[in-house]
């Protein structure tokens, strides 16, 4: 499953090339798309075409992935493949020309891209020292061609934007079929005709411009910029490549870098703990039997100890925090990552201000970004800025293990199986289901106490769920 | 190219010698004494005033500017001041034989002709008159100021002399209290109830305007002669030229009284060249001519070689001597005329000049040849008046010429326009905007034969005023009512309705219009009305915007619009700057009809609209059916503004294909500025500027019927004005908005449009407002204009490359930011 961009078209540049009787005849070059804000190259993971190959509109040309997810790109026109200017492997700058498509004859080397030496020595003027190494080539890119610098900016056009505020679709769903990537307004129209809406206060963290300084509340590019900042500030420092000569699949090198780190650099310990999973059972059977005629979505006991996290963690915001050496850096809101295994390895993607959701509201967005996470067409910038993570790995039998922290952040828990567990009562021994919690915390961030204390108080909630459910 | 006059070859190819008269040079030769046979000498002594008075006027005028100071009184004027120190016998001389009926025109350096020709009115006004011209102009503002400031000892004349030199002033100046609101200025002061018409900063634009108002006294059967004044310069300007002929041409005298009954003879124009010998500092004899003297010309325009003459303008009395002659030449239909009067400007051309360009010595020499001592001491040893009377007249217009300067600068006597407060000001005067079914509804108008027995009005009778009959067949071409028919019907309906209407331009009458517009009208038309003009663009126009100021209507016609930029002063400058430069007391009803062309190349094929709704003060429009041909035609005709009005080439036969029931009959107006919804949609706005409707519309057709998208024209039918709502309220509903036109896409009417509806629309826009226009090269060869003009698959291209890709589209042309940002890098 792919996202299969049937009007890639946008991404196609022109040239006009005549020949012999003076007939205009175009070569159409395919570029390196930019698949979210925050991407700025992706790697070429395979060709599935190569020069002399004749392709047909939609035919995948190549697949690539950022360091999240995977694209396949089609064919915007038929046609003969000209040139191919990359190798399998490569990392190529968004916007930057890929291969050329067109007749036979046509001279398409007025749009090879530009040595890579030559793109080396220019330099770029405000690239951020955190993202030096992978940011350059892009930045290079459109600083020495004008024209694709020109086509970056504008993503969604204000019609769609006005439609979306009004309609609350999920913009992050949207698929862009406007020119140069735009979003335009029938694509979030199929955003609504699918249901694909986020609740208001979701989409404020989403769009954390939404009230523009502009005219009339007109979100501007100095609203636009002033918000990215800010979610560059939150989000975990960008990670730098260091195996430059192991071609590991991008994901797996992010993995494998994330983990060091978390290992490395921090002083991480594990809380095990468990609670009587009764209630929160009895009322997934309920909810079950109940779900399709109430119109809920089917509430699983992980949506419910997410539930739990997203309205005891605010009570412990050394744990729904990240530590930046010398700063914590606090949350108000609980944005929760949820670790998903994927084909492609483990994905971490992020339900932003989950205390505001309800039960039912975050079943539904857990699972949505799970399921974009396992597809890989989820947007990249939910892949970051998650506060706490919960993981789980109940459904594979494990009853307790220690899981590792993604930093910045300050805490993971883990969720584990439920196995029987005797406990007296009234003098007797009575079994009940017990789910087992296992929670890695940092220890330069916090002390042991005040973890265990978010973990009493959350197997409290959890064994009293009616409770925190009517609070 | 009339029938009634045979080109015989035999007589073509006749051999002889054309023969010249001696052209007289300084022949006036009379004594004062006998002068004073014909002259008093009160009359004497006013002819020394009123030079006495424009001396002092410039005088003041060169003091202010060099010095910011006169007699004691400081001011600073950072307007421009060119004088015309030594011309003054010159002006007065002429001035002396004007009455009101007598209209003058002038030039940038006209304050001399202004005082000169006002003074002169005013001893010819009587008293009651005088006073109530005065006290009508502009609700008395400039009456009421002198009247309470300045005491003239219950004199109306001593009162009206007040008057003239602080309106002149107050208008230099820029005063709200001037004659033109200070809109108009040094350049431009004029004063229409002393028969005192505009004068021009653009040097040689009056002779055009002269020959207009000469026009109008012509096919009007007005009273009075018309003085187009201009310097020796101006004589090297096409438009001068231009009119020259113009005035001179044979059908005036041999044509245009065929039937004996609008029997006028020539033109009653005199060309009255104030050769100062420097036109600023070039000087015409001797370097930038090569007439010798100016009055050589007359023999290169008609047989009567215009009855030049070259006068001593440093003579008041000669010049009188000569232009009393003239007049009466012109009186009695033997126009046009022609004068060379010799004069000196001893001041420089601006008071910047430093007189490189001639020697002290020559100045000097001028100087002690002063027209006004010289006149002083003949007529003090003819024993007219003596030195102590001098004096005394002096002293007078020296202590009046103060009190009126000091009554100029007072910011509260003389305030000027103030539009913070009255920001709506300006704007108001932009256009007239008045509705006049007959600009001279006292008279029958003149007309061969009554309007149902005009065979062209007989022939649209028969025609059917739709584009396809009843069945839904489409009409044959030669039975349909077109466009050519739409423009027809307003115009001759106006011929018989407004007997102040003149039509003329290139091929007009014989030819019907080198489209056929005018076809078979000659038959109900007289000549006086309705005439070929010689190839004179600046004329045609120039022309047109005299017979407007003087009270008339005009239709004028440039065919190509290609050839606006023959006529670019004349358009730009003078037809769209008269009605707010005269603060609104000035009046264009003009139609100025140009058409695009098509298939003959770079210079016969451009959409000009983009020039001329760039100049503030015209309306434009371009209709493209034969009902909007109609509408609009009739509307510009009723109308009081200057009208740009385009037509198209490719569409002239083109029938009513949106209008049930067809073209509707009789009287029927669009109001200018309204467009048109032409198709109604949903999806796609697309906003058309002329014959390329009907392109846009075949675009609707494929983007409905290939790939259901729904497309809403509106034919913008106007420019200037231009109603936005409708396409507002379109874009909003579609949220996509092209602009089509066949004008070059760089700076186009489009661009503006499109820029405007970004402003507007901004919120509702799904993509950016697109411009869809000629590629920015020439026309090239009709087998190749395909590449150049807009077709139908460029919209969809451009509509699928920067607003929505068509899925399954497929463009062919290259609508990209790639392919824009390399043309505009290669100037293209």
């Amino acid at each position: 499953m792919v996202n299969k961009n049937i009007f890639s078209l946008a991404h196609a540049a022109y040239i006009r090339e005549r020949d012999t009787k003076g007939n205009i005849r175009m070569a159409t070059v395919v570029i390196m798309p930019r698949q979210g804000q925050s991407v700025e190259s992706c790697i070429i993971t395979a060709f599935n075409k190569k020069v002399g190959d004749t392709v047909d509109v939609g035919e995948v040309l190549f697949s690539y992935e950022t360091d999240k997810s995977s694209f396949d790109e089609p064919a915007p026109v038929a046609g003969k493949i000209l040139a191919v200017w990359r190798e399998e492997g490569d990392d190529v700058p968004c916007l930057e020309n890929v291969l050329a498509i067109g007749e036979d004859g046509e001279d398409v080397s007025a749009f090879a891209p530009k040595g890579e030496e030559e793109a080396e020595t220019a330099t770029a003027p405000e690239a951020t020292p955190e993202v030096k190494a992978e940011a350059a080539p892009a930045a290079t890119a459109e600083s020495t061609e004008a024209p694709a610098a020109t086509v970056g900016v504008g993503s969604i056009s204000p019609r769609a934007r006005l439609l979306a505020e009004k309609t609350n679709a999920d913009l992050l769903k949207a698929v862009p079929t406007g020119p140069n990537g735009r979003i335009i307004e029938r694509d979030v129209q199929k955003l609504v005709d699918m249901g694909l809406t986020v609740s208001p206060a979701a989409k404020d963290a989403y769009t954390e411009a939404k009230a523009g300084s502009g005219i009339n509340g007109r979100v501007t590019l100095s609203d636009l910029s002033a918000a990215s900042a800010a979610a560059e500030e939150s989000a975990a420092p960008a990670p730098v490549a260091e195996f430059e000569d192991v071609k590991l699949p991008n994901i797996r090198k992010v993995i494998a870098k994330s983990m060091h780190a978390s290992l490395s650099n921090m002083a991480q310990l594990t809380l095990n703990t468990s609670f009587d999973a009764t209630e929160i059972m009895e009322l997934r059977a309920s909810l079950k039997s109940g779900a399709e005629k109430l119109g809920l979505a089917n509430i699983t006991l992980n949506d419910m100890v997410l539930f739990a996290v997203s309205r005891v963690i605010l009570n412990h915001k050394a744990l729904n925090a990240h530590y930046l050496g010398d700063t914590m850096r606090y949350f108000n809101n609980v944005n929760l990552g949820i670790a998903v295994d994927t084909e492609r390895g483990l994905m971490v993607p992020t339900v932003f201000a989950a205390e505001k959701l309800s039960l039912n509201d975050l079943s539904r967005a857990a699972k949505s970004v799970i399921k974009d996470a396992q597809s890989g067409t989820i947007n990249p910038d939910l892949l970051k800025g998650a506060s706490f993570t919960v993981t789980n790995l109940g459904s594979l039998g494990i009853e307790s293990f220690t899981p590792v922290i993604n930093p910045p952040q300050t805490g993971i828990l883990g969720v584990t199986t439920i196995t029987r567990r005797v406990k007296e009562e009234d003098g007797e021994d009575v079994t009940y289901p017990a789910m087992g919690l296992s929670l890695t915390f940092d220890h330069r961030a916090l002390d042991g106490a005040p973890a265990a204390k978010f973990l009493k108080e959350l197997c409290f909630a959890l064994e009293n769920f009616d409770l925190l459910l009517t609070k | 190219m009339p029938k009634s006059q045979y080109v015989d070859p035999g007589k073509a190819f006749e051999a002889g010698y054309i023969h010249f008269e001696d052209i007289p040079v300084c022949q006036y030769n009379k004594t004062l004494k006998e002068e004073l046979k014909l002259y008093s000498k009160d009359d004497m002594m006013r002819i020394y005033r009123d030079m006495a008075i424009i001396r002092e006027f410039e005088t003041m005028l060169n003091e202010v500017k060099v010095k910011s100071e006169y007699n004691g009184v400081q001011y600073n004027n950072p307007g421009p001041a060119h004088l015309s120190i030594g011309q003054e016998a010159s002006a007065v001389g002429e001035a002396y034989c004007l009455d009101i009926n007598d209209f003058s025109f002038g030039s940038h350096r006209s304050h001399g002709e202004i005082l000169a020709k006002g003074l002169s009115s005013i001893h010819k006004l009587d008293d009651k008159e005088l006073y109530d011209i005065m006290k009508e102009f502009l609700d008395g503002a400039v009456l009421s100021v002198v009247e309470k400031h300045m005491n003239a000892g219950g004199n109306v004349k001593e009162l009206a002399i007040n008057f003239l030199l602080y309106g002149a002033l107050a208008e230099i100046f820029a005063r709200k209290t001037g004659f033109n609101r200070g809109l108009g200025g040094s350049m431009h002061a004029f004063f229409i109830p002393f028969g005192l018409m505009p004068n021009n900063a653009i040097v040689g634009a009056s002779a055009p305007i002269a020959l207009g108002a000469a026009l109008y006294k012509r096919s009007n059967h007005k009273p009075g002669i018309i003085i187009s004044n201009c310097g020796d310069g101006a004589t090297g300007r096409g438009p001068v030229l231009e009119s020259l002929n113009f005035a001179s041409m044979d059908q005036i005298t041999k044509l245009w009284g065929m039937d004996g009954k609008f029997d006028d003879g020539g033109l009653p124009i005199l060309f009255n060249v104030f050769n100062n010998h420097y036109g600023m500092g070039g000087q015409t004899r001797g370097e930038t001519m090569g007439f010798d003297m100016a009055a050589r010309l007359g023999a290169g325009f008609n047989p009567s070689q215009m009855h030049a003459e070259r006068v001593n303008g440093y003579d008041p009395l000669a010049v009188i001597d000569a232009v009393t002659r003239k007049k009466k030449l012109l009186l009695e239909g033997k126009g046009p005329a022609l004068l060379d009067v010799v004069t000196y400007r001893v001041s420089g051309h601006s008071p910047s000049d430093s007189s490189t360009y001639r020697t002290q010595e020559e100045i000097d020499a001028w100087r002690a040849a002063d027209p006004i001592l010289a006149f002083k001491t003949k007529l003090i040893l003819g024993g007219v008046a003596t030195e102590a009377e001098f004096a005394k007249l002096h002293e007078d217009i020296t202590n009046r010429m103060t009190e009126i300067m000091k009554l100029a600068i007072n910011d509260e006597i003389s305030p000027r326009m103030d539009l913070e407060r009255e920001p709506d000001a300006i704007s108001s005067i932009m256009f007239s905007n008045q509705k006049v079914k007959s600009l001279d509804p006292t008279r029958e108008a003149e007309m061969l034969m009554p309007k149902e027995e005009c065979p062209r009005v007989k022939e649209i009778k028969g025609k059917v005023r739709t584009a396809k009959d009843k069945n839904g067949k489409p009409v044959s071409k030669m039975k349909m009512y077109n466009i050519c028919d739409g423009l027809f019907e307003p115009i001759i309906d106006k011929f018989y309705d407004d007997p102040t209407l003149i039509a003329y331009g290139e091929d007009n009458r014989d030819w019907g219009g080198a489209f056929g517009v005018y076809k078979k009208m000659t038959e109900a038309v007289p000549y006086h009305r309705f005439f070929n003009s010689p190839i004179s663009e600046s004329a045609i126009v120039g022309s047109a915007v005299g017979y407007a100021m003087c009270g008339g209507r005009a239709i004028v016609e440039l065919m190509y619009a290609d050839f606006i930029g023959c006529a670019g002063d004349e358009i730009f400058n003078q037809m769209a700057k008269w009605q707010a430069m005269s603060a609104g007391i000035l009046k264009m009803p003009i139609v100025l009809r140009v058409s695009v062309g098509s298939k003959y190349g770079a210079q016969h094929s451009q959409d000009w609209t983009a020039l001329c709704s760039h100049i503030p003060g015209l309306k434009v429009v371009f209709p493209a059916t034969p009902t909007d041909a109609k509408g609009l035609m009739t509307t510009a005709l009723e109308g009081t503004d200057p009208v740009v009005f385009f037509e198209s080439q490719r569409i002239y036969g083109i029938g009513e294909e949106f209008v049930e029931g067809g073209v509707p009959e009789g009287h029927f107006e669009i109001p200018m500025g309204e467009p048109d919804i032409k198709r109604a949609g949903k999806d796609v706005t697309i906003v058309t500027i002329g014959a390329v409707l009907y392109r846009a519309l075949e675009a609707a057709k494929t983007l409905e019927e290939q790939y259901g998208i729904s497309a809403e024209i509106i034919d913008a039918r106007s420019i200037v004005p231009f109603n936005y709502e409708k396409v507002i309220e379109s874009v909003k509903k579609t949220g996509k908005v092209l602009f089509v036109g066949d004008a070059c896409e760089r700076n186009s009417v489009m661009r503006d449009m499109a820029s405007n509806i970004t402003e507007m629309c901004f919120d509702y826009l799904d993509g950016p407002a697109v411009v869809v226009g000629s590629r920015n090269w020439i026309t090239p060869a009709f087998e190749l204009e395909k590449s150049f003009f807009p077709q139908a698959d460029w919209i969809i291209d451009a509509l699928h490359e920067k607003i929505m890709p068509i899925p399954g589209y497929v463009p062919k042309n290259n609508f990209t930011d790639i392919e824009k940002v390399d043309r505009a890098k290669k100037g293209l």
